[in-house]
């Protein structure tokens, strides 16, 4: 530039090029990693966070730890974004991503410092990716899901590492039993298994863990309308589900109402009336026990359906109501006009409204075919109870992983030695040419860092206990030698019964290598662009660069 | 007069003229190339763009980088439309339309400084791109035909070997290629045969793995059904399109209906929810088995369809809409009113497809359209570890469609890896000395700036530009002088070994048409920028009641 200087972008942009851009990316993604990387294994720690509002998140899930902290680094954000993808696509190894997506970059370091180009990292990364596939796939083994003890020591040994690891297989069982209701078999090997619609998870403070358990049925926070007049417990109810109001409605058009005779007025209000009335005369004409409206009950339905016998509940909930349809086999009518004898739901043996502590809470249980289920959790705190239902969800995550695609690899990082023996092999072989097998190697070589944080976590010699392991596994390919996170020791998964499901395995290797060389190819970053739309005045300008060091779990927490 | 004289022109605000705006105007454009020289070329790196809420892109596409840098100064900001221009016509080559044009502006502001009008190198330039044009139209592009099938896959590959798919190219090549062959349509009236990319519908889940990502047979809306109650599949489909509320009925605005009895009341309401039905018996009655409407549907009308075994999805996005009706034939219905002042669904407005299911992708269900009765439509998904990849996997993908369809559609292709850059200018010198006029040296200026493009691939594959670019030059020398050498006009560089190779047969090849586009656009572009003298910028007005 030979003279004044020509401003082409706008003054308050931030540049950062070349190799600050990728050593940057690369920090970020260490500094993520070692937020969580204590909360992996049997001996993990939880972590403690407070949000904004003061609320507590007590957690070893790493999605949940991930979430609630706030980072600035766009490359920590991709991040975090990772044990999101791996939360919502297997359910569980959101924390095995993101510490194995922080040692994929990590180890592209030592490469970019000899200047490779950062693509032939990629390509390296990514034969790495496909073998390291393939291994897995030859390691993993299938299992029979309908053995129960089977299955129920595969999801132990998953959730082995979270809080609820103390009271047995509670929680195995829950989320088996949870799993095994809602699937509907669809014939020729598929499955629908649906968590997020029909397995309903409802923590009531109180009580002991122990006390938790799988309903055949559905349950709900509801009281009757009446309590005093109307049944509370009927065995084989006839069930109506309802989501239109049973009370007066205003049309869809706004009515002005102008009266200039009283007796008009009487008119009126008798005609609101003789409309409940119909329309309660409709309902009570199919004798059902119990009637649920997603919407409102005026009070003087709720009078008619008490003389009628029928006890009513309002304002429930979309998806409760869907779950109770499945359970019970009514259909949700909309019109009471319509309704028909085969809108009417028997298949429920129990309905029942209980106190339990200081509410109310009503039972659809005992269900012939119930496809839908509740699962209750009692716990000392509420605090208790969040965590115990983010296991549950990784625990069931587990259970319908493994009855979609059964099959299982060794745990405690058998797999990762496994695989990175073998993609060391294949290097050693020739199957990699050129300056490719570096980084073909580095992919190998950071798996290991799962079983090396598990041995870090428990106490053990870190180096002795891995280079043992290694050459255990050079000894003899094949075997399921990992490390015990409780004892620090080198046992043979079998033995110990440490199993993992196939697919998050996979699925851990996958999002990580690809996120690695996402990053990896940046060379630019611009920040501080605005959004076309102007933002509400107050917020940041500009979000700063971190160099890496401020991406500090301790500072972040401290807000 | 001395001294009393004055500006004779009040002007509120700043003016720039002569040499000082050509310079002006020439950094700032080479500051724009500059941001992008390093994604350019099969060894290209990516940019990550971060905005002032922190929402992160990461990307390689020339286009999608200077539309989120926010150029300011007004000559780049030609350069921002330059590159969305070649976004919208061919698809690709967004980088080096951008490269181009920012060399052809400096060496003429070189020219410039030599004291040559600029009226002479806007001249030179034009002659230069024509000649360049016909050049390469009848002696570098080679048929597709003569190459055979592999050409298509080697296109995509070359589109996408710059991007983050490029390491999984081979996979990514033949669902391109996959993908475009597949919404093959053939205009009815003039035979002529399209590939609309617009046909092929792109849903990004995240998880699973890049190369997870397939290729959907039908058109895949990212909606579920709106009831659980209704069936998961229909065979036979008759699809109808709506644009129009299926919820209660409700008066337009201001028109108010006076009643006296209190009775007719009730009959109103009745009559706002029996209308709604009947308007949904109508279109059912039609044999309509799957209705989609871009507006709301009432909880309550849900059933009838339910009743009816048909499948209904509210909410529908109306591009989405409009595709599916193009492909099913059918017509939007934006009401049911008809001339008469009655309502009647004609059931020539229905679509016909041969199925319709509901599938679950990840967590979110989607409705596949399948075998529709117009055109074939496809549905890419995408898989990826994240929401960033998926995005730029997109763009990537985008492209790589541009590309194989213009290949597919134009039937020509030339090779890549700077071989016609380098072609041309050693065609243009030469042309230039057969010039006797002051052309001349804008015409030589321009078969060098032409070589830009080699030396930018070299440079960022960090390998000797000066000699690869020598060696080139040399090989397509011999190309045009010799008789019988004209095989080697497909050299081009070979960016991991750092040789000249014939890239047709290494299979780097462009469509002919794209290289042309870039030439045109970049050749306007500079020109249009070297035109201008003089810069006036006006302050703003103070606004009214500000103090």
């Amino acid at each position: 530039m030979m003279q004044a200087p020509v401003t082409v972008l706008q003054a308050n942009t931030k540049r950062d090029t070349g190799k600050k851009a990728q050593y940057g990316n690369i920090m970020a993604g260490k500094a993520v990693a070692d937020i969580v990387r204590t909360t992996l294994g049997p001996r993990a720690m939880l972590k403690m966070l407070l949000d904004a509002n003061g609320g507590i998140v007590l957690t070893n899930d790493g999605n949940a730890i991930l979430r609630e902290i706030d980072v600035s680094h766009p490359a920590a954000k991709s991040i975090i974004e990772l044990s999101r993808t791996q939360d919502e696509e297997v359910g569980d190894g959101t924390t095995s991503v993101i510490i194995l997506a922080g040692e994929m970059l990590a180890s592209a370091e030592p490469f970019l410092e000899r200047n490779l180009h950062p693509t032939t990292i990629i390509r390296g990364y990514v034969r790495a990716l496909e073998d390291a596939v393939r291994i897995v796939d030859d390691i993993s083994f299938p299992i029979d899901t309908n053995n129960r003890q089977q299955m129920l020591n595969i999801v132990n040994s998953c959730i082995g590492t979270k809080f609820t690891m103390r009271f047995g297989s509670l929680i195995a069982e829950l989320a088996l039993d949870a799993v095994q209701t809602i699937t509907v078999d669809h014939g020729e090997g598929r499955r629908e298994i649906d968590i997020k619609k029909y397995a309903k998870v409802e923590k009531i403070p109180g009580g002991a863990i122990e006390d938790s358990r799988v309903l055949r049925g559905v349950m709900f926070e509801k009281d009757v309308v009446v309590p005093a007049r109307m049944r509370r417990k009927v065995h084989n109810p006839r069930i109506l589900l309802l989501d239109c109001p049973l009370e007066y409605k205003k049309g869809e058009n706004q009515t002005n109402v102008e009266l200039m005779r009283e007796e008009d007025w009487a008119a009126l209000l008798k005609m609101e009336e003789e409309w409940i009335q119909k329309t309660c005369e409709q309902i009570a004409s199919f004798k059902p026990d119990l009637v649920i409206t997603e919407k409102g009950l005026s009070d003087l339905a709720a009078h008619y359906l008490v003389k009628a016998g029928i006890s009513a509940i309002r304002r429930l909930r979309k998806t409760d109501n869907n779950r109770i349809a499945r359970a019970c086999g009514a259909t949700i009518v909309s019109r009471p006009d319509e309704i028909r004898e085969s809108d009417i739901g028997t298949g429920a043996g129990l309905f029942e409204v209980r106190k339990i502590g200081d509410e109310f809470y009503t039972f659809i249980v005992d269900c012939k075919e119930p496809k839908a289920c509740s699962i209750v959790l009692r716990g000392a705190s509420k605090d208790v109870l969040n965590e115990v239902e983010r296991n549950l969800h990784d625990a069931m995550g587990v259970a319908r992983n493994v009855c979609i695609d059964p099959r299982l690899v060794p745990g405690g990082g058998a797999v990762e030695m496994a695989v990175s023996r073998g993609l060391s092999e294949r290097a050693n072989s020739g199957a990699v040419e050129g300056v490719e097998q570096g980084p073909y190697r580095a992919v190998g070589q950071a798996l290991e860092v799962i079983p090396r944080t598990l041995a870090q976590n428990c106490g053990a010699n870190v180096i002795r206990t891995l280079t043992k392991l290694r050459a255990k596994h050079a000894e003899e390919p094949d075997c399921t030698f990992g490390i015990d996170g409780n004892s620090g020791q080198i046992v043979d998964m079998k033995e110990l019964g440490v199993w993992e499901p196939y697919q998050v395995k996979v699925q851990t290797v996958k999002t990580s290598v690809e996120a690695a060389t996402l990053l990896l190819r940046i060379d630019d970053i611009v920040s501080g662009l605005k959004k076309r739309d102007k933002l509400a005045p107050g917020q940041s300008s500009k979000p700063q660069m971190d160099d890496g060091e401020n991406v500090d779990s301790e500072r972040m927490l401290a807000e | 007069m001395a001294g009393a004289a004055g500006p004779q022109l009040q002007l509120h605000g700043e003016r720039t003229s002569g040499q000082d705006v050509r310079q002006q105007n020439a950094t700032a454009v080479l500051a724009v190339a500059n941001i992008l020289k390093t994604s350019l070329g099969p060894v290209g790196l990516d940019k990550m763009m971060v905005d002032d809420i922190g929402d992160v892109t990461i990307t390689n596409d020339g286009a999608t980088i200077l539309k989120l840098l926010e150029v300011e100064h007004p000559a780049a900001k030609i350069l921002v439309e330059l590159a969305e221009l070649q976004d919208q016509e061919v698809g690709d080559g967004t980088t080096s339309v951008v490269i181009v044009a920012a060399e052809l502006l400096k060496r003429a502001n070189e020219l410039v400084r030599a004291k040559i009008h600029p009226t002479s190198i806007i001249g030179g330039y034009r002659l230069a791109m024509r000649e360049a044009c016909k050049y390469l139209q009848e002696r570098l592009a080679i048929p597709t035909s003569a190459l055979g099938a592999e050409t298509l896959m080697a296109a995509a590959k070359t589109a996408m070997s710059s991007k983050i798919v490029g390491a999984d190219s081979d996979f990514f090549g033949r669902l391109v290629v996959d993908a475009v062959t597949a919404v093959r349509s053939e205009d009815e009236f003039t035979g002529r045969v399209r590939y609309p990319v617009s046909a092929i519908n792109i849903l990004k889940a995240h998880g699973k793995s890049a190369r997870d990502s397939r290729m959907l047979d039908g058109y895949a809306l990212n909606l579920g059904r709106a009831a659980q109650g209704m069936p998961k599949s229909v065979k036979k489909v008759r699809i109808a399109c709506l644009d129009m509320n299926l919820q209660k009925a409700r008066m337009l605005f201001g028109v108010q209906v006076l009643v006296t009895d209190p009775k007719e009341l009730e009959l109103i309401r009745q009559r706002e929810v029996d209308i709604t039905r009947e308007r949904i018996q109508k279109i059912i009655d039609a044999g309509a088995n799957v209705i989609l409407t871009t507006k709301g549907i009432d909880d309550t009308a849900l059933k009838y369809f339910v009743e009816a075994g048909a499948i209904a999805a509210r909410r529908v996005p109306k591009d989405d809409l409009r595709r599916v009706a193009k492909a099913t034939g059918a017509s939007i219905v934006m009401t049911l009113a008809d001339m008469e002042g009655n309502e009647t669904f004609d059931p020539a407005n229905l679509g016909s497809a041969e199925e319709v299911v509901e599938e679950s992708v990840a967590d979110n269900d989607m409705l596949m359209i399948r075998g529709p009765k117009n055109t074939r439509a496809v549905t890419v998904l995408l898989r990826g570890a994240n929401d960033y990849l998926l995005d730029e996997m997109d763009r990537s993908l985008h492209d790589a469609f541009c590309i194989v369809k213009r290949v597919l559609e134009s039937g020509e292709v030339v090779p890549g890896g700077g071989a016609v850059e380098g072609a041309l200018s050693v065609y243009l010198e030469n042309f230039a000395t057969t010039l006797g006029s002051r052309e001349q040296m804008a015409i030589a200026e321009f078969a060098d700036a032409l070589l830009i493009i080699p030396k930018t691939l070299a440079v960022n594959a960090a390998k000797d530009a000066t000699e690869l670019v020598a060696r080139l030059r040399a090989f397509h020398y011999t190309a045009q002088s010799k008789e019988g050498k004209e095989e080697l006009a497909r050299s081009g560089l070979d960016l991991v070994g750092g040789e000249i190779r014939d890239n047709i047969a290494a299979g780097v090849v462009e469509p002919a048409l794209s290289k042309l586009k870039i030439l045109q656009f970049a050749t306007e572009a500079a020109i249009t920028i070297l035109r201008i003298d003089d810069l006036i910028r006006l302050e703003p007005e103070p606004q009214e009641g500000e103090e």
